[in-house]
């Protein structure tokens, strides 16, 4: 689930649609909780809220209510997954560094925590991180109830349910997590231009790009690496022509066509012809 | 020759491309009739695979024993063989399969379609047992037989040989292997080193003691706006020559094998992984550069797509990803050589390469359990691969397990062997793992057929991203759908599957092809129903035959073990998930809850 909501009164601008390496910020984010978790990518907005341009696979909530802060969003959303996920991952728009790696930390953690608890909160880089944490959709109750009393912090929320802290040995104690993103930079999240600025400036993803069939033919075998942000400008820097006769997979997982799938580092995107029979 | 085009049938003249009847000889006393297809058939179910349904439903006792004498076998051609148009040099061979006790229907290229048309038949269908091991000739509208004892024993392409060179370069041959004679219940029908592999088609035609039917053609039959049609055909050219095309005429199918492989989708050791370590030595990129010698097409064919591989000792072996799949990967064999012998082998023998392929790597799996006494039968042994298809053949006791298919080898096995059979009606399971091909697990449950990747392309939804691969749904049923419906009417027109990406509006696009050569007045409207009709009439034949719900189903392996990706994202198709997708395939079917037919197909051109 993510948070598109907010006035981004610091950023000057709103933070979903920056653009970012081609894309924009919100549909990266949908690309990197999507890339983690097994279920559907919800986005809740603020009443009327213009959205940049989002896959089909996206589903949009509108929050009637504006200005409320994170826990309104988290009711909406959650309330809209209560028979159909049993935790959700919930992120704001301004993590451009969240690694699917790190949701699926969290959102294991919520499967895995014996005894059972409704939220699993990382204290990530010194700070309790609400927006990059796992709730139970069961929560939406409560969570609409607090927000009804204009106790509108998450720790209300965090005050009357079981939560599960994370620290950083806590999270880092996963193997894969450790390795793709040891400083845990999924939790930087863009409070203002100085901050998009500096993330902006930081060079793509390193990946590796894989051709198979008549695209190795045509355009090389073996690995190559890249820097590249998205699958289309991973194409583009492997000279694969991004068109409808071509599949993407990264890391061997889903295929398909989204050219604006975010990439992380240590990606392995594998390039494929279309055309599977056989 | 004789212009046959267009000619009346009780008085009702004939649409193009069509003679409007077909052959029915029983080889037990050499005699032969005449069927006439009414116009209204023919528009119901085109041809090929969807002609060929409607003959077997009409011709075969219910019930039949699929190698008993009364069991009818079809070879059935279509309203496009005979035109320029690209890939349309193709057969059908229909009958109930004696693998799966369901209806089969395969398809095989070339020459043969031609001739085996212009005989002057729409079909050309064969009962009856020869009481000597026989030819079948169909020369127009005589036929004989003619003793085959110095071709019994040879292979497939040897008998095909040898006939042509008794009889004369006119005439076409489909043929038998050993296995066929020998009743193996996954032995195919060859001509040219095609196959029409699935099912078992070999061991019917073998169980009429038929080595081979041959037919010369006598007759023409034009289209209806053959200035059309040609226009049509230059335009279908040029479109072949795409980037649509390009992994068929570029590598060929084997292309798959390593893609597949890096996206979890290649079966390797019996279904335990959907990757494969040696998948690069087996590769279509490695081959190519290594052993690659030529490329080759079919008749009317501007794809090209057979790639020939050299094998050890110089000879050499046609290969599709499928071979090399099952063969190869499923038996957890990384070694080229083996793997080309082992293809090769399955060629001269007349054997189905996925049936053998999954049904030995059952068999390794058994042995590797203990469930049966062959400890030389290991995964990864390419030598033992090339023994088992051997003794399959030969009949020795393993052998005569195995050659009934890994469904009923499991059944006398027992020790939950049925379990990891990798089959659905009894046919063994193509090269697409289904726990991380959801659309396609579906396709492969339910298809008439069986496991079958032809009759259904739903991969296809799985690959392209249009559905989540991993969550099977309601998407899934949809996609599962609409391939299998552009299937049946691919494989009646019949144009070969590898054009599908050359369509933009593919019913729309076959509708005006159909009405070209036929002068009906087809829309797309009319190909979704004729499409619906046919898979429709495939299933009204398995239920008359026996089939239950229960047969529409997936290996237990195959819904109580997950994969994981590299990706960490682990793969599950639970029965819970097949079993939601099922019911949803047999609502938009208009089945009932069971799979049954609530009413028959209609047809929508009544006779």
């Amino acid at each position: 689930m993510v948070l598109a909501g907010g006035r981004s009164v610091r950023m000057g601008s709103a933070k979903a649609a920056l653009p970012w390496h081609g894309s924009t910020l919100l549909r990266h984010v949908c690309g990197l909780v999507g890339r983690g978790v097994d279920g559907q990518v919800l986005v809740v907005r603020a009443p009327g809220q213009a959205l940049p341009a989002l896959p089909n696979s996206v589903e949009v909530l509108d929050d009637p209510n504006e200005g409320l802060g994170p826990l309104q969003g988290i009711a909406v959303g959650l309330a809209a997954l209560e028979d159909r996920a049993d935790a959700a991952f919930v992120c704001g728009t301004d993590v451009p560094f969240l690694h699917p790696e790190f949701v699926r930390r969290v959102v294991r953690a919520c499967a895995e925590a014996d005894p059972p608890c409704d939220v699993v909160l990382p204290i990530a880089r010194g700070h309790a991180q609400p927006l990059a944490a796992a709730y139970r959709p069961a929560l939406a109750v409560l969570a609409a109830k607090l927000v009804a009393a204009d106790r509108l912090r998450p720790a209300f929320l965090f005050d009357e349910c079981s939560v599960l802290r994370l620290d950083d040995d806590a999270l880092l104690s996963d193997a894969r997590l450790r390795a793709a993103d040891p400083r845990l930079d999924s939790v930087i999240n863009l409070n203002g231009p100085d901050d998009y600025a500096a993330a902006h400036e930081r060079p793509a993803p390193q990946i590796t790009v894989e051709c198979f069939g008549v695209l190795a033919t045509h355009h090389g075998r073996g690995t190559r690496s890249f820097r590249a942000a998205t699958v289309a400008r991973a194409a583009e820097a492997a000279g694969v022509p991004w068109d409808r006769h071509v599949l993407a997979a990264v890391n061997g997982d889903q295929t398909g066509r989204d050219g604006d799938l975010a990439l992380v580092p240590g990606d392995t995107v594998a390039f494929l012809s279309a055309a599977a029979g056989g | 020759m004789a212009e046959r085009d267009h000619e009346t049938v009780n008085g009702a003249r004939q649409p193009g491309g069509y003679f409007g009847r077909a052959l029915i000889v029983n080889v037990t006393d050499g005699s032969s009739t005449t069927l006439e297809l009414p116009a209204a058939v023919l528009r119901d179910y085109i041809g090929g695979a969807g002609l060929g349904t409607w003959l077997l439903t009409t011709l075969a006792p219910v019930g039949v024993d699929p190698l008993g004498p009364e069991a009818p076998l079809a070879f059935v051609f279509s309203p496009l063989v005979g035109t320029p148009l690209t890939t349309s040099a193709k057969f059908a061979v229909v009958a109930k399969s004696p693998l799966t006790g369901f209806l089969t229907d395969a398809l095989a290229s070339s020459h043969f379609a031609i001739a085996g048309k212009l005989t002057g038949h729409d079909a050309i269908v064969v009962t009856g047992r020869a009481a000597a091991p026989s030819v079948l000739l169909v020369d127009g509208d005589e036929i004989r037989l003619e003793d085959a004892t110095c071709e019994w024993g040879l292979s497939a392409a040897h008998a095909e040989t040898a006939v042509r060179e008794r009889l004369g370069r006119a005439w076409r041959v489909a043929s038998i292997g050993t296995a066929g004679e020998r009743l193996v219940r996954f032995a195919t029908i060859s001509h040219d080193g095609r196959h029409a592999g699935r099912g078992g088609l070999g061991a019917v035609l073998g169980s009429k003691n038929l080595k081979a039917v041959a037919v010369r053609p006598r007759t023409k039959v034009a289209p209806a706006d053959p200035a059309g049609v040609l226009a049509a055909a230059r335009e279908l050219r040029a479109a072949s020559f795409g980037a649509a095309t390009a992994k068929f005429r570029e590598l060929g199918t084997l292309a798959n094998l390593l893609a597949f492989n890096a996206v979890s989708t290649l079966p390797t050791r019996n279904f335990t992984s959907a990757t494969f370590e040696g998948a690069p030595q087996l590769s279509a990129e490695e081959l190519a550069d290594l052993r690659g010698v030529t490329k080759n097409s079919c008749a009317s064919c501007a794809i090209g797509c057979e790639h020939i591989y050299r094998r050890k000792g110089g000879k050499q072996v046609r290969v599709e990803y499928q071979n090399v799949f099952a063969v190869g990967s499923m038996c957890g064999v990384a070694d080229a050589d083996d793997v080309l012998e082992a293809s090769a082998r399955c060629d001269e023998l007349g054997l189905d390469t996925i049936s053998a392929g999954g049904t030995i790597a059952w068999a390794m799996e058994c042995a590797e359990r203990g469930l049966i006494d062959a400890p030389w039968l290991r995964f990864g042994d390419g030598p033992a691969v090339l023994r088992a298809l051997d003794e399959i053949v030969e009949g020795t006791d393993l052998g005569a397990l195995l050659a009934q298919g890994s469904r009923r080898a499991a059944e006398q096995v027992g020790g939950g062997s049925a379990d990891f059979a990798p089959h659905v009606k009894g046919l063994e399971m193509p090269g697409y793992e289904p726990r991380t091909l959801h659309a396609m697990a579906l396709g492969l449950a339910v298809n008439a057929r069986g496991a079958d990747h032809n009759r259904t392309g739903a991969y296809q939804a799985d690959l392209s991203g249009e559905v989540d691969r991993l969550a099977g749904g309601q998407d899934h049923v949809f996609a599962a759908i609409e391939t299998e419906d552009r299937a049946a009417i691919m494989d009646s027109l019949i144009l070969c599957n590898f054009l599908k990406g050359v369509f933009d509006e593919p019913f729309a696009d076959w509708a005006r092809l159909l009405a070209l050569v036929t002068g009906w007045d087809v829309d797309e409207a009319e190909m979704r129903a004729t499409a619906a009709r046919i898979v429709l009439a495939k299933r009204a034949y398995n239920l008359r035959e026996g089939w239950t719900p229960a047969d529409d189903w997936l290996p237990k392996r195959m819904l109580e073990t997950t994969l994981t990706l590299p990706s960490g994202r682990v793969a599950s198709l639970t029965a819970e998930r097949l079993r939601a997708m099922i019911s949803g395939y047999y609502a938009a079917r208009g089945l009932d809850a069971d799979g049954r037919q609530v009413v028959e197909p209609a047809p929508i051109h009544p006779g």
